[in-house]
């Protein structure tokens, strides 16, 4: 592209150029044969550990839930569907596990991951820390609508052991 | 090279029969994307082109148009940070670190001296990043594979930096306002440092792969160039600015964060190597340049570390008071600009976002004509754009 | 702050009628410079060689008028400064300005940017067109008083089926059924 004249030591100093910095470009690329380790992992055989503060699935501790909805009113895409009724007058208010009363009747959590954005502002105001992520990353679906989790079902209260770091 | 002035209307009229044939040349029109890899996105650009020369390029945006900005007037101030991380997902860090800045002034909150050194450090490492996948990519779209992986390489050991810090590997919410979520440990500012370490080395080895590269230079020098005048009509920030030969860097011009106290050059474009001022080598090695000095930064800055709380006293519920501010901070692709207008609400009334990358994308009409369509991918690889922040 | 600048615009171009535009009481941010609709193709002509590059052009809708805000800047190392021009814009239904194409070549996608959301025509602009929308999409989007079209080009826009309606739905259902099994049903679970 360079407007210059072609002269007859020029042409030849335009090979040269071309294969020396070439060849250099080749040595460099050859020397990942040997001696370089792979930066990749063969993924389902072998995980990488996640960090520890990871946001992955959002996982809800439903029996700590105390239905303040701050959870729904930080997220900016709407994703969390909560609804509770209060407790009747009847019967004792039972308490989480950090001592906060449970005032309300929690008859709804539901998560649309599809939806969720993964920015950790849900988290962050829970005044329980039930609402957690957990570094779990598979968790895939064949349809959209099978990514609402609703946490209140037996099987879901059941991941607990296994999702919540303690 | 021939040089190709004629705008369209003069083409129209050569769409003549050629004398004593019922032959006639016309312009071809080629549609360029809005899935093509040369384009990093969803960019649809529509080529007249005579032969293998373009006559004419137009820019088709609005594939990735997301209501960003009219999301953003129904959500709360914090809510509207995973959001802006969407606009230019290649350099999430430096949008928030402007909008959390935009906001901050409007409250007047004073972010603790910990934080700021955190937020420049980390907004040094993103522009590493992004660099990175700018060289990367655009050593493939000119057809060498290998820098592509490398670039990736060390840009994976940034990401996982990250990730520690933050939780996310590319769409962080890390910034936030008041300062920054999480704190940074000692042992990974030993990361970083060996990191830096390592990459040093690996940057001479770019230069000998890829700069000094007679294949690359034939293919870059001379090609799109944008003379400075035209870049200051066009309003062109950032790399490209630098490129066209004038040191405008708001770290320097209005330092922000701790720039004012470290020390550092604005690497320009100077047709080094034999090149054209203004050309696509000198915007992709203002690049390289660049993460020379962001690595002599982030030592700098590591060294003024203290101890400290990362985030200042901000309410739990963001009132901003009623008022508009233009804020502006030089992202990797060139300056962001907010102008945030409040009118005393839990939400922005009104929050425009002023993307590099939308201005640079208007350039490309101008550099095209006369160009070979090979040589149009390479225009459009030097300007860097990322398409989420050209339609919002 | 501005203050000379407003007197030399004023004394350059006539009718410009420039005033300064300061937070007032209570308020805050950055204080611009607002001028005559009629006018903004001559100030940006005696503005362009103050400041040599048009950084955005954005607009405002404050319902009783449409705001269009100019931001130049002088990039020179050596006197860097910059500048919010506003002006306003009483006609809601066919708003327009003149174009700076011909001053600032920045303008051109930014002014089609802002007939796009907002409706603002530009005369003589030589490519006025949408550009982020479809072309033939109706209404201004970033208006306060935008409603989203019900039908384009025989799709329905925001179908049913795929809005978030998920919380309503539960709410019909609670209404339907007896609150009473459903804390019965929600204290069987230890909630």
């Amino acid at each position: 592209m360079r407007d210059e004249r072609l002269t007859f030591f020029g042409y030849f100093r335009n090979i040269y150029t071309a294969v020396k910095s070439s060849l250099i470009g080749m040595w460099i690329t050859f020397r990942y044969v040997w001696g370089k380790k792979p930066v990749t992992v063969e993924y389902p055989e072998v995980r990488d550990v996640l960090p520890d503060n990871t946001r992955s699935r959002l996982y809800n501790d439903a029996l700590n839930c105390i239905s303040c909805n701050m959870c729904a009113i930080s997220c900016p895409v709407d994703c969390i569907y909560i609804s509770s009724v209060p407790r009747p007058k009847d019967l004792d208010v039972p308490k989480c596990d950090d001592g906060t009363p449970k005032r309300q009747v929690l008859t709804q959590y539901v998560i649309d991951t599809a939806l969720c954005c993964y920015c950790g502002l849900c988290t962050v105001v829970c005044p329980t820390e039930c609402l957690t992520h957990t570094d779990d990353y598979e968790y895939s679906q064949y349809e959209v609508a099978d990514m609402k989790y609703d946490y209140l079902s037996d099987d879901l209260i059941a991941w607990r052991d296994r999702l919540v770091k303690s | 090279m021939q040089t190709w002035d004629m705008d369209l209307e003069e083409l129209k009229e050569e769409e003549t029969n050629l004398p004593g044939t019922k032959l006639k040349t016309e312009l071809l029109t080629v549609n360029m994307g809005p899935q093509h890899p040369a384009t990093h996105g969803v960019l649809r650009v529509e080529i007249k082109t005579d032969s293998e020369i373009v006559a004419q390029a137009i820019p088709h945006i609005g594939y990735l148009h997301r209501c960003m900005e009219k999301h953003c007037e129904a959500i709360d101030y914090r809510g509207v940070i995973p959001f802006v991380d969407r606009l230019d997902y290649l350099a999430a860090m430096s949008q928030e670190l402007t909008y959390s800045m935009a906001v901050e002034k409007m409250l007047g909150t004073e972010v603790p001296r910990r934080a700021l050194v955190i937020r420049t450090i980390v907004s040094e490492l993103q522009r590493i990043a992004s660099h990175l996948m700018a060289f990367g990519t655009y050593a493939l779209d000119l057809g060498a594979f290998s820098p592509f992986l490398y670039a990736f390489d060390e840009r994976e050991k940034i990401l996982t930096f990250f990730e520690e810090i933050s939780g996310a590997r590319l769409l962080y919410n890390y910034f936030w306002i008041g300062g920054v979520w999480n704190d940074i440990t000692d042992r990974q500012l030993g990361y970083i440092d060996n990191f830096l370490n390592g990459f040093e080395k690996e940057l001479v080895k770019y230069d000998k792969l890829v700069s000094s590269n007679r294949i690359f230079q034939e293919r870059t020098m001379g090609v799109g160039t944008l003379s400075l005048a035209d870049a200051h009509s066009f309003g062109a920030t950032g790399p490209v600015l630098r490129g066209s030969g004038q040191a405008w860097d708001l770290r320097k011009v209005d330092p922000y964060l701790i720039y004012d106290e470290l020390d550092f050059d604005i690497p320009i474009g100077e047709g080094q190597r034999g090149s054209e001022l203004g050309d696509c080598y000198n915007r992709y090695i203002v690049r390289m340049l660049e993460m020379v000095e962001s690595v002599k930064m982030i030592r700098q800055s590591m060294k003024l570390l203290e101890p400290g709380p990362v985030i200042g006293k901000v309410s739990k519920v963001i009132k901003v008071p009623k008022g508009e501010t233009y804020t502006r901070t030089e992202c990797p692709r060139g300056e962001l600009g907010i102008h945030l207008v409040s009118m005393g609400d839990k939400t922005p009334y009104r929050l425009k976002v002023k993307s590099p990358c939308f201005t640079h994308t208007s350039i490309l009409p101008h550099i095209a004509p006369g160009q070979m369509i090979a040589d149009f991918v390479a225009s459009i690889g030097s300007i860097d754009i990322v398409l989420g922040e050209v339609d919002r | 702050m501005y203050s000379e600048l407003i007197t030399s615009i004023n004394s350059a171009v006539t009718n410009a009628n420039a005033t300064l535009v300061t937070p007032g009481e209570g308020e805050i941010g950055d204080s611009s410079v607002l001028i005559n609709p009629e006018s903004v193709l001559e100030v940006m002509k005696f503005l362009k060689p103050l400041y040599n590059a048009l950084q955005v052009i954005s607009g405002v809708d404050y319902t009783e008028y449409i705001e269009v805000c100019y931001f130049l800047a002088h990039f020179d190392p050596a006197a860097p400064k910059d500048v919010m021009i506003k002006t306003r814009l009483k006609d809601r239904v066919a708003p327009k300005l003149d174009s700076i194409c011909s001053v600032y070549l920045a303008a051109n996608w930014q002014e089609r940017e802002c007939y796009d959301m907002f409706g603002v025509s530009f005369n003589n602009h030589p490519d006025h067109r949408r550009i982020l929308c479809p072309d033939d999409w109706e209404g201004w989007p970033l208006r306060k008083d935008y409603k989203v079209q019900e039908v384009y080009r025989g799709m329905k826009v925001n179908p049913e089926n795929k809005m978030n309606r998920d919380d309503q739905l539960f709410e019909d259902n609670k209404q339907k059924g007896n609150e009473a099994d459903l804390i019965a049903w929600a204290l069987s679970k230890g909630l």
